[in-house]
């Protein structure tokens, strides 16, 4: 069934290529690794799209260079994934002089739109210590649920700035949700193992995951986001762990490795890398296989 | 408590060993005044380590420790090599520069690394909390033989001589700073190395000579440091950063006492300056409040935020009222904030699932909560900054008035009465002589 449908699907990408030869490719800039590949998904090769934060380094903290600017210049759309997570694409498109990559603007693609935001403490940015995280959680992409609504947003875009193949983006998001969704079903099985065992994270990424995948991420290492921990909080980190039996700690390849060494030293929890990004460890390729590896590692930690 | 001894014992023995070696270390670098030394070597042995990371030796391997020496090494010799390198421009310029070049080199070699600007992050404020024993049995043992050689060669580095013998020596000097600042760096981070290296000696200098400043920075150093780690536990903060804290403010309040130390003369002089600044303090807030009553008034909003009674002074009783009410509220609606996120974060795993709609719901609900605690805030805001403006002119002319009755008046007689007060000192030891 999964293999027919997905070679009608192929026919059908085939033949609107066939159709559309010759054309040039939209040129469209994502902030991020993961709205790059969940573009990808539903622009096929009409699209091309990069990426300005290169996939293992901390979109919060990035620094724009030169070369982003240049890249802006003849974008059509520019996707962000905006709750504050990726605040300086603003001062960059300003630096680009193009109104219409600006917020309100047409070539602007706003990808938390209509999101179900977690963990919203401030309606301003710039919350309390650390940064932001004041509008909501921003890392809902590792939600697989809430890339329908990502996809979503981005064939409106597409459909606005390049109407006459609006039907071929269209296709390519249903043909990447049917995906999606026999994923999930597989995603939901493996998962079930690790389900409600408490664990422990570096930084609060993982809300969205947790929601979805019905995993209990007791405390962070961050007492918030952007901060190291103190000692106060570590004893209590070590407490929690101690009481509720935490038996893994989750890492992301970036974040440092000292706290949590310590942590697991003291504890005997096992040390899990994960990825909260598209190419954050080479397993995971495009947006699919992201959820393909996370799921994977916690099946093998808990099985 | 237990749990604080538990977590802390460790950071403290690394505290005193690092205070032990560098307070021994920051005599040298102080009587050769060249400051920035540390955070040149430091940032120097960073940019080491970051090549050998670059070229796939992990973090922390002998191979990394490696390429940090040898990069260490040589810019020891650069350093022995221009001690006095134009004659013209001090030292401590050449070592700035070979700071931030170090610094910016290294920035640019992790940028595509992962970790990059973590492993940066890291060499600046370090992780002394989440050191083990195992580093400490490492550098313990180095500590100590370096700490012996230069015991025994004081002299010599004192002496500072010239010739091909002064540039050995200089070597040495630099070579043994090296290899200590590569390791202490790993384990505490550049800043606080750099008050390790700094405040104790400093203070040491301060008070006596030869060994026993060594002594007394020693002391002060282990003091501030329990009282850093301690702080840090009892108040939640990050420790390094509040080690550094407190080592700045070891260093004032040394600074501060030496007078009483010093006659009756020094301390006289240190309390007419005190009371200078004081008045100033006073004056200047007078007469801000006066002219922008609802801007920002630093002073009073320190002595409201320590004794909050301080309020009664110039808020009627139902403006007190109406300002406790918003604060309580504002508190209120901060705790259900919280008790929802918590509710929401519960059902992420256990009972029922949440619907999309129903966090949205949450979040509709926690924003206005946000919002009504903001509205909250700005009531109190408000109550105070229309009680400051109507009182304006009197509290203003009181902390005037305050001012004038703390300063050192009249300033010309108190001027004169130390000139010759000087004068008879100086007449007196001619006299002596």
């Amino acid at each position: 069934m999964g293999a027919a449908l997905r070679f009608l699907a192929v026919l059908a990408v085939a033949l609107w290529t066939a159709g559309a030869a010759g054309q040039q490719p939209l040129r469209v800039v994502a902030t991020t690794t993961d709205l790059k590949s969940l573009m990808e998904a539903v622009g096929g090769n009409r699209v091309q799209v990069v990426s300005l934060v290169p996939p293992q380094l901390d979109a919060e903290d990035y620094q724009p260079k030169p070369q982003d600017v240049a890249r802006l210049r003849d974008a059509a759309l520019l996707l962000r994934v905006g709750a504050d997570y990726d605040l300086w694409a603003d001062k960059l498109v300003r630096q680009s002089g193009r109104r219409e990559l600006a917020r309100g603007g047409e070539r602007y693609v706003d990808c938390s739109f209509s999101i179900a935001l977690l963990d919203v403490r401030g309606t301003e940015v710039g919350a309390s210590g650390g940064h932001a995280h004041g509008n909501g959680n921003p890392h809902y992409w590792l939600d697989p649920a809430n890339a329908e609504i990502i996809t979503g947003t981005m064939l409106e875009a597409l459909a606005r700035v390049d109407a006459p193949n609006a039907k071929f983006y269209e296709a390519g998001r249903t043909q990447f949700l049917q995906r999606l969704r026999d994923k999930m079903r597989a995603w939901d099985q493996a998962v079930a193992p690790a389900q409600g065992k408490p664990m422990i994270a570096y930084h609060n990424t993982w809300a969205y995951f947790a929601r979805r995948f019905r995993l209990n991420f007791a405390a962070t290492i961050e007492p918030r986001p952007g901060v190291p921990p103190t000692p106060s909080h570590l004893a209590g980190l070590k407490n929690i762990i101690k009481k509720q039996n935490v038996m893994a700690i989750v890492r992301q390849p970036n974040e440092p490795l000292k706290h949590v060494q310590f942590l697991a030293g003291k504890s005997g929890a096992k040390v899990l890398v994960l990825a909260a990004s598209v190419g954050a460890v080479p397993e995971a390729g495009d947006y699919l296989s992201l959820f393909d590896y996370n799921i994977g590692v916690l099946a093998q930690a808990f099985k | 408590m237990s749990d604080a001894i538990a977590l802390l014992w460790l950071p403290f023995c690394i505290s005193v060993a690092l205070v032990g070696i560098h307070t021994a270390l920051g005599l040298h670098v102080l009587r050769r005044n060249i400051i920035f030394v540390d955070l040149a070597l430091a940032q120097i042995a960073a940019l080491g380590a970051t090549v050998a990371f670059m070229l796939g030796h992990a973090v922390n391997s002998s191979g990394s420790y490696a390429y940090s020496l040898l990069f260490t090494l040589i810019t020891a010799m650069v350093l022995a090599s221009t001690r006095a390198w134009s004659g013209r421009i001090s030292q401590e310029a050449l070592i700035g520069v070979i700071y931030v070049v170090a610094a910016a080199a290294a920035f640019l070699l992790v940028e595509k690394a992962p970790q990059g600007t973590e492993h940066i992050k890291q060499v600046l404020t370090g992780n002394i909390l989440t050191a083990g024993l195992d580093e400490l049995m490492v550098v313990a043992p180095v500590y100590a033989v370096i700490g012996a050689a230069l015991w025994f060669a004081r002299a010599r580095l004192a002496h500072q001589a010239s010739g091909v013998a002064g540039w050995w020596w200089d070597f040495f000097f630099y070579a043994c700073f090296g290899v200590v600042v590569t390791s202490s760096v790993a384990l505490a981070g550049v800043l606080l190395v750099f008050v390790f290296l700094i405040v104790p000696a400093a203070i040491g200098l301060l008070y006596a000579d030869g060994a026993r400043s060594l002594v007394i920075g020693w002391a002060v150093g282990v003091v501030a440091s329990v009282a850093g780690l301690a702080l840090s536990y009892a108040w939640d903060l990050p420790t390094g950063s509040t080690m550094v804290c407190v080592f700045g403010a070891v260093l004032a309040v040394a600074g501060a006492l030496r007078p009483l130390l010093r006659g009756r003369q020094a301390l006289a002089r240190s309390v007419t300056v005190l009371r200078v600044v004081i008045t100033g303090v006073l004056v200047l807030s007078g007469i801000w409040l006066c002219a922008l009553p609802r801007a920002d008034q630093p002073l009073l909003d320190v002595v409201e935020r320590v004794v909050p009674e301080a309020r009664t002074l110039y808020l009627t009783a139902q403006e007190r009222t109406i300002h406790d009410e918003a604060e309580a509220y504002a508190e209120r609606y901060r705790r259900q904030a919280e008790q929802l996120n918590a509710r929401e974060a519960a059902s992420r795993w256990q009972g029922a699932a949440l619907d999309d709609n129903e966090v949205r719901r949450i979040s509709s609900f926690l924003k206005s909560y946000n919002e009504m605690r903001k509205g909250e805030e700005f009531v109190q805001r408000e109550v105070r900054s229309r009680a400051r403006t109507r009182n304006r002119w009197v509290l203003g002319l009181a902390l005037v008035l305050c001012g004038a009755l703390i300063v050192p008046w009249p300033w010309w007689r108190l001027r004169g009465r130390q000139h010759t007060g000087d004068g008879q000192e100086r007449g007196r030891t001619a006299g002596l002589g």
